[in-house]
């Protein structure tokens, strides 16, 4: 582990939200086994923005996953909220999933068929059985906060790249999420939209203290990021803080 | 509404025409089920109404007197029973009074019946004579709607036969012929009527005389030796003729007994339409559970994006057991609606004598049944996608 990410973790014992502890994930193809991850080391302190950076291939897709439980690591330990996560079964990781992440993807995955409302409600209506009024509202408000309540009730598909991404932004906070991931949020839009979406998790992120992990290739978004975490074939290669982004 | 059946609704209006198509495979099926149903019921229920309309739906008779070994005086004794010993029911007003309070029984006729021969010059026939009161004649058989020549009237003492045996004899409504019983006695009789009923059993070997002109032929002044019910349902006649052997000590036999071969063939009958009705049943599981595999394939990234955001696997397979019962209820209820109207219009097409050209009740097509068993199906198919779309692994699915 580096010296930065030492610091890093001591610094930020209080306010830790996740820590990942010598996490190592191996595919196995036949009788050919790759090591993505070899051993990552990585604390995200509350309230905090962070890109995650590397080449294609360097394991950032690999972690992400393993970092929002949607793959399990084959080894290595893994903390939300101070509870571990290693043991949990497929069921309690998609409760945990439900409850504290949030995640926006690159090629923003709408339901087509549902309106934006019904999308952003999705996460919240779907564990509670209905789409209750309390949820619409929510709704509601999360579609006005990323400036598409005029657009609630246009199907997905009526929308623009720029506004699916931004809807997609506000069903990731629908239940309130602790963290949010983003993978390449900005990867698949026009220089003005991408800007835009930024400019949001930006202001999220500090009005709500919501704490954002983004994987990126576009140093624009990095460096507006309070903190970067380089990967290289499996390992942190480097840990930038805010002062030296 | 269940969020769920909202998200179910959703996707099978999403793609409404593929929806309308496999609404429509279901609905065919259903059709083709109800149709089959309708048609083997109806064919069941014609041929049963044709032999029920001819015969008595329970005949009473006196019970079979056999030879009975028993022991005097630690010794066997033979009891031997004579064979002309005349079997006959005396005490049949007494009879006739149980079985009218019986609620069911609809008419009850007095016979008397037995086997004589009919000569006309140098020619004899076998004929089995049904005595009956003239007033009821038509009790068992309406034989008075199957007269081709004369009358059905019996009071003037005259003899009704069969238009198969008429001919053989070359006999004519007015003709004089002997009768000679199988007791001995004869009579000159002439013959008042002839019918056609279209059973060869009827129109070649019977004959119908006046109860009053039977009993010196057969050699029963007072007694008579069956008597013939006919009931409002016949299908409770084995519910019946029990309740009368028990009440008369009279050999009571439902007419289902006597026609075993009748219900041989309709139990065939039966067993092909479940055939049907399973292959039927069989198209519309497959049908629905193939298109909603390929849903399954076609909404992975949706599917993926749900499990990421950390939707349940019950949940999605919910929703696809959902899809599946949207469509079978749907399709069920079209294709019963359809089989109906079918039924009804080809019950309504008529050959030239006016009979229906398909034996099918349009009622009998177990309407409900098909429901069910198609809504049943339908979620049955679903399983198998629904299991697949709560398997999706939502990195595979998302990176798709």
């Amino acid at each position: 582990m580096s010296k930065v990410v030492s610091r890093i973790v001591k610094s930020n014992t209080n306010s830790t939200l996740l820590l990942a502890n010598n996490i190592i994930k191996t595919f196995r193809n036949g009788e050919q086994e790759t090591c993505v991850l070899k051993g990552i080391d990585l604390t995200i302190p509350q309230g905090k923005m962070i890109a995650l950076q590397g080449a294609s291939g360097s394991g950032k897709s690999t972690l992400l996953n393993i970092l929002g439980l949607l793959m399990r690591q084959t080894s290595g330990k893994l903390m939300l909220l101070d509870n571990s996560l290693t043991d949990l079964s497929d069921a309690e990781l998609s409760n945990y999933r439900n409850r504290h992440l949030g995640f926006v993807f690159q090629y923003h995955n709408l339901l087509p068929d549902f309106t934006a409302l019904e999308n952003v409600a999705f996460p919240a209506a779907a564990p509670r059985g209905r789409l209750t009024a309390d949820i619409k509202k929510r709704s509601l408000l999360l579609l006005d906060k990323v400036g598409l309540s005029d657009r609630s009730n246009f199907l997905a598909s009526q929308l623009s790249g720029g506004q699916k991404q931004r809807v997609a932004i506000a069903r990731s906070l629908i239940n309130n999420p602790k963290l949010v991931f983003a993978d390449e949020p900005t990867g698949n839009l026009d220089q003005d939209s991408a800007k835009q979406v930024m400019n949001l998790l930006r202001d999220i992120n500090r009005t709500d203290n919501t704490t954002f992990l983004i994987s990126t290739h576009d140093s624009n978004v990095a460096v507006n990021c309070d903190k970067i975490v380089r990967i290289a074939d499996g390992k942190i290669a480097a840990l930038l803080e805010d002062d030296i982004c | 509404m269940p969020f769920s059946l909202l998200v179910a609704w959703r996707y099978i209006t999403a793609n409404s025409l593929q929806t309308l198509l496999l609404v429509l495979g279901v609905s065919l099926s259903v059709v083709v089920f109800v149709f089959i149903t309708a048609l083997i019921n109806g064919l069941s229920l014609f041929l049963t109404q044709e032999i029920t309309s001819k015969i008595a739906h329970i005949e009473l008779e006196p019970v079979n007197k056999i030879a009975r070994v028993l022991t005097a005086d630690s010794r066997f004794v033979a009891q031997p029973v004579s064979t002309l010993q005349r079997k006959q029911i005396r005490n049949w007003q007494q009879v006739i009074e149980i079985a009218e309070s019986i609620p069911g029984v609809s008419v009850i006729s007095p016979i008397v019946d037995g086997n004589a021969f009919l000569v006309r010059g140098e020619a004899t026939q076998p004929i089995a004579i049904q005595g009956v009161e003239p007033s009821k004649i038509d009790a068992i058989t309406k034989i008075s709607s199957y007269i081709i020549k004369g009358t059905a009237d019996l009071t003037t003492g005259g003899l009704i036969i069969g238009a198969d045996l008429a001919d053989e004899l070359g006999l004519f409504v007015g003709t004089p012929v002997l009768l000679k019983s199988e007791r001995g006695s004869e009579r000159l009789l002439s013959i008042t009527g002839i019918f056609r009923v279209g059973l060869s059993n009827l129109d070649q070997r019977v004959g119908f005389l006046s109860i009053r002109v039977a009993r010196p032929l057969f050699d029963l002044p007072d007694g008579i030796t069956s008597l013939g019910l006919k009931l409002d349902d016949p299908a409770d006649a084995p519910a019946i003729a029990k309740i009368l052997q028990n009440s008369t000590q009279l050999k009571s036999t439902p007419w289902q007994e006597k026609n075993k071969s009748l219900q041989n063939a309709t139990d065939a009958q039966g067993r092909t339409g479940n055939f049907i009705q399973g292959f039927a049943l069989l198209a519309i599981i497959i049908s629905i559970s193939s298109a909603l595999l390929l849903s399954t394939y076609r909404r992975r990234a949706e599917i993926g994006i749900m499990r990421a955001t950390g939707i349940s696997r019950q949940f999605v397979a919910t929703v696809f057991i959902f899809q599946g019962v949207f469509i079978g209820a749907l399709g069920a209820f079209l294709g019963a609606a359809a089989g109906y109207q079918l039924c009804v219009q080809l019950a309504s097409i008529t050959k030239a004598d006016g009979s229906a050209m398909l034996p099918i009740a349009p009622s009998e097509g177990s309407y409900m049944l098909v429901i069910i068993l198609t809504i049943v199906g339908a979620a049955l198919a679903a399983v198998l996608p629904a299991r697949a779309a709560s398997a999706v692994d939502p990195v595979e699915a998302i990176q798709q």
